[in-house]
């Protein structure tokens, strides 16, 4: 395996330099290219003063650009810190105070308009404009007299090479930090159980900033395959159209991408000759939307996969050939990951049992940033503890039935309200369900379900609660039944189950 | 009121927070990040209620409806069309 992860790029340069390795709009980037741009913007912020470790923050959208930067900070023996080139001021000065970053480099107008958050941070030496490859020194000091001189490398894999931030609910952001062995330890895996090679082209809408979209990045440069980017998935069929036109041969999204893609694109009229496989990560996605999709794409190999940021991101994988034999399932754990499932003591289960997911690996993210207890409360004895809920089938596949902290407790009964989610959801006239535990006096917790039924269908409570006395077992029958026209969703799309504790109006 | 204003006004109160500086006729939504997927689904849903058509799913797409201009012009071809018997 390539020690080093600027060198996924320098070695795939060195196969196949005129091989395409990122198609933006009407740009096709050739390896060799791509690599020579790295080099030159990674000798530059060595001779600026980037001292190995130091952050720098990544304020572009997917394009050539984003290549460019990440394989030159990681040769420079930096750390890539990606956000979000439209962050709002608020969220990225936190950003820059958590991570104190020496270096930013972002785009055009896209930098000037931020300028005054940046400018203002004290750890902040040197924003770069990566179009007109300006640097811009705002403050002496660094490793100036270090970088002269210095060799740009840094051989040593566990130094860190991200920090990816996760959208917390408290108000300080989380940083994941990812190390060099990390990311190529998690690449290699995936390439190998996708069968990844430098004749694949994937189609990447996700954004590289989140750890789904970065590991497309890594997989295809390691594996000197090509990066089809199109940042316009808000109209599906102009994706589409660049699939069919571009022969893409995989396809990357998340569950509501392909919610959006079965409901609101012509995905069901076209053909895709070229697409080897799609993959779906990033949240559980109902067995009933994954067969729908295996039906709209019937050549081609659907891969239902599980991970964390925590973990680069990849934990397990579902074959495609179990996909319609065993729905729900996110299969076993990937090359390289071993997974238990825990009680809370942090003992195995037997089999059968509900146990929370618990994973190890080369994987494993060293912590999080400047977070010593969050870090202790996930990581133990080298163990990431997922927080999320899982019990394997007499095969050994896993299912994940939810999160730890959203268990329901009903007298004595543990519920997994996803599992019951995804039973309502087949319901005739039931476009939408949720389900959360609220006080009762006598159980613990009792059981409360939402309904936002299919437009233009009535659906009674009597309907459900028969529904429910035929489907589930007795002390699974709600207590009570809200009726709403949709399910309220956080701003990631998942159904926001505080707000439904909160008891919203109908 | 017409539909350009109307559009306009729904865009400003759900995107932009009720700041309409920035929103000019031919601003691209997509580019200026004002809206996402499920924006464009939301405007869909807007302008299916308020005008009375049906967006159809090959319609979804930025000549239609990435800016205002474009949003006009497709009410305008969709409402001036004679309706199926």
């Amino acid at each position: 395996m390539t020690a080093l992860v600027h060198d996924l790029l320098r070695v795939s340069a060195e196969r196949y330099p005129d091989r395409i390795a990122v198609v933006c709009g009407n740009r096709r980037v050739p390896y060799s290219r791509l690599q020579q741009r790295a080099t030159d913007l990674s000798e530059r912020l060595v001779a600026s003063g980037l001292a190995p470790g130091e952050r720098v923050l990544v304020l572009l959208e997917n394009s050539p650009e984003y290549l460019v930067t990440y394989f030159s900070v990681l040769r420079a023996g930096g750390v890539v810190v990606p956000v979000a080139h439209d962050a709002n001021e608020r969220g990225l000065g936190r950003i820059v105070a958590d991570c104190t970053p020496s270096v930013v480099i972002g785009r055009g107008e896209q930098l000037r308009a931020r300028e005054w958050t940046l400018g203002d941070a004290v750890s902040v030496r040197t924003i770069v404009d990566v179009d007109s490859m300006e640097f811009d020194r705002r403050r002496r000091g660094g490793g100036a007299l270090r970088g002269a001189g210095r060799r740009p490398v840094d051989a040593e894999t566990n130094q860190l090479a991200l920090i990816l931030y996760t959208s917390g609910t408290s108000g300080r952001p989380k940083g994941v930090m990812l190390t060099r062995r990390n990311l190529l330890s998690n690449a290699a895996s995936i390439v190998e159980y996708l069968k990844l090679t430098y004749e694949d082209r994937v189609m990447v809408v996700l954004p590289f900033r989140y750890s789904y979209g970065n590991s497309l990045l890594t997989t295809h440069v390691l594996a000197g395959g090509c990066l089809v980017l199109e940042n316009r998935f808000a109209f599906p069929n102009v994706v589409l159209d660049r699939m069919q036109e571009e022969e893409v041969t995989g396809f990357a999204g998340v569950p509501s991408t392909f919610a959006i893609l079965l409901n609101r694109s012509s995905l069901r009229t076209r053909v895709f000759p070229a697409l080897r496989y799609v993959t779906q990560a990033g949240g559980a996605m109902s067995p009933t939307l994954a067969r729908e999709l295996k039906e709209a794409l019937p050549e081609t190999d659907v891969f239902i996969m599980y991970g964390q940021t925590e973990a680069a991101p990849r934990l397990t994988y579902l074959e495609p050939a179990e996909l319609l034999r065993r729905p729900g399932s996110i299969g076993k754990a990937i090359p390289g990951v071993r997974i238990t499932l825990r009680d809370e003591e942090g003992i195995p289960v037997r089999p059968g049992e509900i146990g929370e997911i618990v994973a190890e690996g080369d994987n494993i993210m060293a912590g999080y940033w400047n977070s010593p207890q969050e870090t202790a409360a996930v990581l133990k004895n080298g163990c990431l503890y997922t927080g999320d809920l899982g019990r394997a089938d007499e095969d050994g596949f896993l299912y994940v039935v939810g999160r730890r902290s959203e268990m329901i407790k009903t007298g004595g009964h543990r519920i997994s309200p996803k599992e019951m989610e995804h039973t309502l959801a087949a319901m005739p006239g039931v476009a939408e369900a949720a389900v959360v535990g609220v006080p009762d006096a006598i159980l613990g917790q009792a059981i409360k379900v939402f309904i936002a039924p299919t437009v233009g269908k009535a659906v009674q409570a009597a309907d459900v609660l028969r529904f429910c006395s035929e489907n589930f077992e007795a002390f699974l029958v709600p207590k009570e039944i809200v009726f709403l026209d949709e399910l309220p969703k956080s701003a990631n799309g998942k159904v926001d189950r505080s707000a439904l504790k909160g008891d919203p109006p109908a | 009121m017409k539909p350009l204003e109307m559009v306009r006004t729904f865009m400003v109160e759900n995107f932009l927070f009720g700041d309409d500086g920035t929103l000019r006729e031919d601003t691209q939504f997509l580019e200026n990040g004002i809206i996402d997927s499920t924006g464009v689904l939301e405007l869909v849903g807007y302008l299916e209620k308020t005008f009375g058509i049906r967006v159809e799913d090959g319609e979804i797409a930025p000549d239609n409806l990435n800016s205002l201009k474009n949003i006009c012009g497709y009410l305008e071809r969709k409402l001036g069309a004679p309706k199926p018997a």
